[in-house]
């Protein structure tokens, strides 16, 4: 019940961002897509129900990552694109980061991010990347990995 | 706190940028074990001018202190790269850096 209150908080917060910032704050317009436990309800939240499609998006993780606090993730793709979203299906909520593009963006990007290692799921998982082209189309890719120790317990 | 470090370069007609934030990124459990509100950047953008270069909806399952690796396009040498982020709290953070 908390979770409720933080996100229609940070709703309001999204309100005070400068007027000159031009897209989307996906935090404020689609609250869903962030308590979303799994990946394909995050993706329908923040998309509706898209088919996707495999190609041109690559997503690049170690395949043993040493420590779950900071796992090293590009997504590289070549596709005329509106939007990027990353999700993951190691931690108690599937979406990792949303990115806004405009003519100015490449997408190459690279964080790092946390990673649940649990009992359930031994500590391999599997980051998801769903590129929203200007065609109307939504393009996927995934790649699979194993972390070490966990991350979110700090 | 500590400042953003921002590092941006020109190559070609691509501008390659490393922007590293200082924010302790508390998820909710890390939160509620510590007994504190969780906390973490929400939202992300890089300008350039009034031109938006980069722009995230972020969660809290960035690393601590996020360093972020990122391309765009259609900037000069010269001009200054805006990083200003928000977080849950409300909080937010600004640094700039002239793309070299």
């Amino acid at each position: 019940m908390d979770r409720r209150k933080f996100l229609s908080f940070s709703a309001m917060t999204a309100l005070v961002v400068p007027a000159g910032l031009s897209a989307i704050d996906f935090r404020a317009t689609k609250p869903a897509t962030w308590t979303a436990k799994k990946v394909e309800d995050s993706i329908k939240a923040l998309y509706g129900d898209v088919k996707l499609v495999e190609s041109d998006v690559k997503v690049k993780v170690p395949k043993v990552a040493s420590s779950g606090g900071a796992v090293p993730v590009t997504i590289k793709s070549g596709i005329d694109a509106k939007s990027v979203a990353i999700f993951q299906d190691m931690n108690p909520e599937s979406t990792v980061c949303v990115f806004t593009l405009n003519e100015n963006s490449v997408i190459d990007y690279s964080m790092k991010i946390k990673l649940k290692a649990t009992d359930t799921n031994g500590g391999n998982g599997t980051v998801t990347a769903v590129v929203e082209g200007k065609d109307g189309k939504f393009y996927v890719g995934k790649q699979s990995l194993n972390v070490a120790q966990g991350g979110c317990e700090g | 706190m500590a400042k953003i470090k921002i590092k941006a370069k020109l190559k070609g007609d691509v501008i390659t940028a490393k922007v590293m934030i200082p924010h302790a990124m508390l998820t909710y459990d890390q939160a509620k074990s510590k007994g504190v509100e969780a906390n973490f950047i929400t939202h992300i953008t890089g300008m350039v001018g009034d031109k938006v270069v980069y722009e995230l909806s972020t969660s809290q399952f960035l690393s601590k202190n996020p360093t972020l690796k990122f391309k765009f396009k259609n900037a000069k040498k010269g001009e200054e790269l805006t990083i200003n982020t928000v977080d849950l709290s409300g909080a937010k953070q600004t640094a700039k850096k002239k793309i070299k």
